[in-house]
């Protein structure tokens, strides 16, 4: 290309422009950084008091800093309840291989699905202290009144006593199994969907089957959603508080003992705080340790599920299977989902029964069938604790998706620099994964010093913050899934991020709905934040239903109205949801 | 729709808002209500709100607080949503917390009390707790139909006891259903004892600043008294195991409900349960705990919870306090059944009525619940997890056992002793 003029030539060499145009660094404008704001100082509501309890830990009563409290670890009890919180983690992974397993059996055998999507879903939108009373009322020691009791009573003649020493660990891992199977089978069952039907073609044509199929195709495929699941899994076994209390009866408990059953023993004996909060620092270092590993997919940018932008030709999706074997499949789900439901099932028919019949016979007793423990639930305070709770799970989600939206967006899009990003998800992932133990106790003087013990919109901010983490890590994967080309279009132009954000809303809806129903749910559902953290009067749920189950067998029928009551909303919620969930949890949305 | 219809549907809409709005506010804590935290929960703390219902109309919302076993931590937080009345089932904590608590209204603090209350709760001269309700913790429930069928009657002395036991487990009736998996049944099975065979030994240990119970030789021969009922084959209905799995209400279910068993140790609380469970509401039986031995007392041992307004209180709180002491109060309580009013005689069940009585003969040896008055000492990690390990080594597996069980239960007291 040249240009003459006044008989100069001009030619302009055809090479390409490289390095800055303008020495000196570019200007980032500032703006984008107030996003972040908000974010900041919810977290520090956490923030502070983990610095708080850290500071705790390593400032021995002299008031020198040392490893001093931490001498509390030599104490049998708390090596008990640090051993069994490993063996947790131990259930956790264990829970995620058996779930992999169980999604590569449903996409190999279709039609499984149809069946087992709601029974699985049901478990997971059920708090764990309901989970926990099912399991109870059906590992009963009463043969009159125990399900697997009674059928062991039937079959040899007599039952162990499941609730008793050592076999309780039987009850405790059915419920947590329960609990979350569906989830983890639900992601990993959508991960192997979403694998292009080219690839697994191709893998097929070179005849790879069998393990090293899976090794090559599966399993790294499905690896960032295994960081998720794994993460998810692990956070919620070293966490596990609640189902120890409502499961096991009083004597076995400190068997049964986990790390943050420790603290808050320890806690509400009033023992020193440098040594309860040492408790807390070793459990968190736990979980740390642990989800280091899970996260390693999430640190990417790009972890999330490819993104199908092209609709594939129907003409080449997988092949029909043989009607041999989707036959199989319906017999296979039917029963497996009726299995599944059966605790569902237990806790419904329970609460259908009156208070005494359900106290003296089992379900599937025909005795004092009726509404009357619903009425007795009410008379509990229960109708007060539904607005209590439907309050705070609505002012946490709101605050939470207000500041979440913004923040994951600086994030992901808002031109961080590199190293700022980085920091920025380093402490996110670490107060994702932080138990609630580390700053349960400073936030509680906090609060009550502020007059706020009690208070409903100070336990939802609490609840906000400490969902905070997880939606900004889910929406930012979002966000950064987008295809390039599409970001890249919105980038240009003065206009640039309301662009972005307008594209953002457009594409990562199912993020934000996972979000929201997630956090909804969790709030719902909640019991050691309300436990360890509100005041006494806040009186969600949860608490009125421990409250209930201080009784345990004889209260039965309350209990599980008080729990059928609790679980509709989520369930509801979650059933209504779940695809878009699952979607949004595995970022496989369409542009 | 026609005007009139219109307006009167607007109308109720906006009393539903108005209604709506008052009751969020009630939610979100913007009003000051009167809160009261209470240990009660399921089938107690109903009948509470049945008591609070039958107040009548009160010109401020009364909350209530269950906070079950952590009702010790009422008084610890500073803020202003604290309860502003505490029913408190630990009367012993009274005098550690006196600096937080307000003194009783004048004409409230010179009512008549049990002797028992006032060295609990009246200290230089200031009354700073009412009695609320009164336990009964040395009530045995019975089924009548089996002592007949076996021909015994209920025990006079503990020796008669152990030989009514044996009488039922010869005949292939479980004598007793054990509560193990609420610690307190079993430091209560044990203050009994203590309380029969050594009341000066129980008043040391009840009064003492730093109590030492693994010191005391009666202690020690209470425990092992203890241990030979507990270690006879054949005793505790469902063995050792089923017996750790059970709650106080499961106890009382299976003596009256499922039938496998002839007796339980249980309070006078326990009535609620047992009537809503029995499967024959004819065939229930009453005795109290008998003495240790020939010409001593009966032990009764008194449990109940007080009420304590943490300082600084309000005029409305007072209030509540005052109308909660009007003895008519409690009515709607004692209707349901498994209530005891302090001093009061009448009203009650027949069964009650005997434990009421008992309750103000003069010349029984009345001690309030030990565990209770011990702190750290007697509660989950002290006496409750001692006495449960007791149990677990010696429960149906014979008397040998039970001198070393007996020696390690105080080896195990002494350590939280500290």
């Amino acid at each position: 290309m040249g240009l003459q003029s006044n008989g100069l030539s001009l030619e302009v060499v055809g090479r390409e422009i490289s390095g800055r145009p303008v020495p000196g660094k570019p200007r980032r404008p500032a703006g984008p950084f107030l996003l972040g704001l908000p974010a900041l100082l919810l977290s520090s509501l956490l923030l502070v008091p983990i610095v708080i309890t850290v500071v705790a830990a390593f400032r021995t009563p002299d008031g020198s800093f040392g490893f001093g409290n931490f001498a509390v670890m030599g104490d049998r009890a708390a090596l008990h309840a640090v051993g069994n919180s490993l063996a947790w983690v131990g259930v956790a992974l264990a829970l995620v291989v058996v779930g992999f397993l169980l999604a590569l059996l449903s996409y190999r055998l279709p039609g499984l699905t149809s069946f087992l999507q709601p029974a699985l879903v049901i478990p997971f939108a059920v708090s764990v202290l309901v989970s926990g009373a099912t399991f109870r009322l059906i590992f009963d020691p009463a043969p009159e009144h125990g399900t697997v009791t009674a059928v062991f009573t039937k079959l040899f003649g007599s039952s162990p006593v499941w609730l008793g020493p050592g076999l309780f660990w039987l009850v405790l891992v059915s419920a947590f199994g329960w609990t979350w199977l569906g989830y983890v089978v639900s992601l990993f069952r959508a991960g192997l969907d979403a694998i292009p039907d080219d690839v697994s073609r191709t893998i097929a044509a070179e005849g790879v089957t069998g393990w090293r199929r899976l090794r090559a195709l599966e399993l790294p495929m499905l690896r960032p959603i295994t960081g998720v699941v794994t993460l998810t899994l692990v956070i919620a076994a070293v966490r596990v508080f609640d189902l120890v209390l409502i499961v096991v009866p009083g004597p076995m408990q400190r068997d049964a003992d986990v790390l943050g059953l420790n603290w808050w023993r320890a806690t509400s004996a009033g023992d020193d705080t440098g040594r309860t909060a040492a408790l807390g620092v070793v459990l968190f270092a736990i979980v740390a340790a642990v989800a280091v590993i899970g996260v390693r997919g999430l640190r990417r940018r790009r972890w999330a599920m490819p993104v199908s932008v092209v609709k594939p030709d129907p003409s080449l999706r997988r092949p029909k299977p043989s009607r041999r074997v989707r036959r199989t499949g319906w017999v296979v789900g039917f029963l497996v989902s009726l299995f599944w439901i059966l605790p569902a099932v237990v806790l419904v028919a329970t609460a259908l029964h009156s208070p005494r019949q359900a106290g003296l016979r089992g379900w599937w007793s025909t005795d004092g069938l009726g509404f009357s423990s619903f009425t007795a639930a009410a008379n509990a305070g229960l109708l007060r604790a539904l607005l209590s709770t439907v309050l705070i799970s609505a002012i946490a989600t709101a605050v939470l998706l207000v500041i979440a939206v913004p923040t994951a967006y600086l994030v992901a899009w808002g031109g961080l620099p590199t190293w700022l990003g980085r920091v920025v998800m380093s402490a996110f992932v670490v107060l994702a994964v932080t138990p609630v133990q580390m700053y349960a106790a400073p936030l509680r003087d906090a609060i009550g010093a502020a007059g706020l013990a009690g208070s409903r919109v100070a336990l939802a901010l609490v609840h906000a913050a400490a969902g905070l983490p997880f939606a900004v890590l889910l929406l930012r994967s979002a966000f950064a899934s987008a295809p390039p080309a599409l970001v890249a279009e919105a980038l240009q132009g003065s206009a640039r991020q309301s662009a972005v954000l307008a594209t953002v809303q457009r594409t990562y809806r199912p993020a934000l709905v996972a979000v929201a129903v997630l956090e909804f749910a969790l709030v719902w559902n909640d019991f050691i934040v309300g436990f360890l953290i509100s005041g006494a009067g806040t009186t969600p749920l949860s608490l009125v239903l421990w409250g209930e189950a201080r009784q345990f067998s004889t209260s039965a029928g309350t209990v599980a109205a008080a729990a059928v009551v609790a679980s509709v909303v989520p369930a509801v919620l979650l059933l209504t949801f779940w695809q878009t969930v699952v979607r949004g949890l595995t970022v496989g949305s369409k542009p | 729709m026609s005007p009139t219809s219109r307006r009167a549907f607007l109308g109720a809409a906006a009393t539903l808002v108005l209604a709506g709005c008052s009751g969020t506010g009630d939610v979100l804590g913007l009003r000051r209500s009167v809160r009261i935290a209470v240990s009660w929960s399921s089938a107690e703390l109903r009948a509470f709100h049945s008591v609070l219902d039958g107040l009548g109309p009160l010109d401020y919302p009364v909350e209530v607080v269950p906070l079950g076993d952590d009702i010790s931590t009422a008084f610890g937080s500073r803020s202003t949503r604290r309860p502003d009345i505490v029913m408190l089932p630990q009367p012993g904590l009274v005098a550690q917390h006196l600096r937080d608590l307000e003194s009783m209204p004048e004409d409230l603090a010179d009512r008549g009390r049990a002797r028992l209350w006032d060295e609990l709760l009246v200290h230089d001269g200031t009354t700073y707790g009412l009695p609320f309700k009164t336990a009964h913790k040395s009530a045995v429930w019975y089924r009548p139909s089996v002592f007949k069928q076996v021909g015994v009657e209920p025990p006079k002395l503990w020796s008669d006891w152990l030989n009514v036991n044996r009488s039922l487990s010869q005949a292939g009736i479980r004598p007793l259903s054990l509560a193990a998996g609420d610690g307190w049944v079993l430091t209560d099975f044990l203050e009994n004892i203590l309380l029969g065979s050594s009341p000066s030994t129980y008043r040391a240990l009840a009064t003492a600043g730093r109590p030492l119970p693994s010191q005391q030789p009666e202690f020690a021969a209470a425990l092992r008294l203890l241990g030979t009922m507990w270690s006879a084959p054949g005793t505790l209905a469902g063995g050792v195991e089923r017996s750790l799995v059970q709650q106080f209400p499961d106890a009382i279910v299976e003596v009256f409900g499922h039938r496998r068993a002839a007796m339980v140790l249980a309070s006078d609380f326990a009535e609620p349960v047992v009537h809503s469970f029995a499967a024959d509401p004819s065939d229930i039986g009453l005795f109290t705990f008998p003495p240790i031995s020939a010409g001593t007392a009966a032990p009764v041992v008194v449990g109940g919870d007080v009420m304590v307004l943490p300082r600084p209180t309000t005029d409305n709180a007072k209030d509540l306090v005052r109308r909660l002491a009007a003895p008519a109060a409690v009515d709607p309580w004692i209707a349901t059944g498994g209530f005891l009013a302090d001093g009061r005689t009448t009203g009650y069940s027949p069964e009650l009525t005997r434990l009421a009585e008992q309750l103000v003969a003069p010349g029984t040896s009345l001690q309030f619940d030990l565990s209770d008055r011990l702190g750290p000492l007697g509660d989950i990690n002290g006496l409750w997890r001692v006495l449960t390990d007791f149990l677990v080594r010696i429960g149906d597996r014979g008397s040998e056992l039970v001198p070393d069980a007996v020696e390690h239960a105080l080896d195990e007291l002494e350590k939280v002793e500290g």
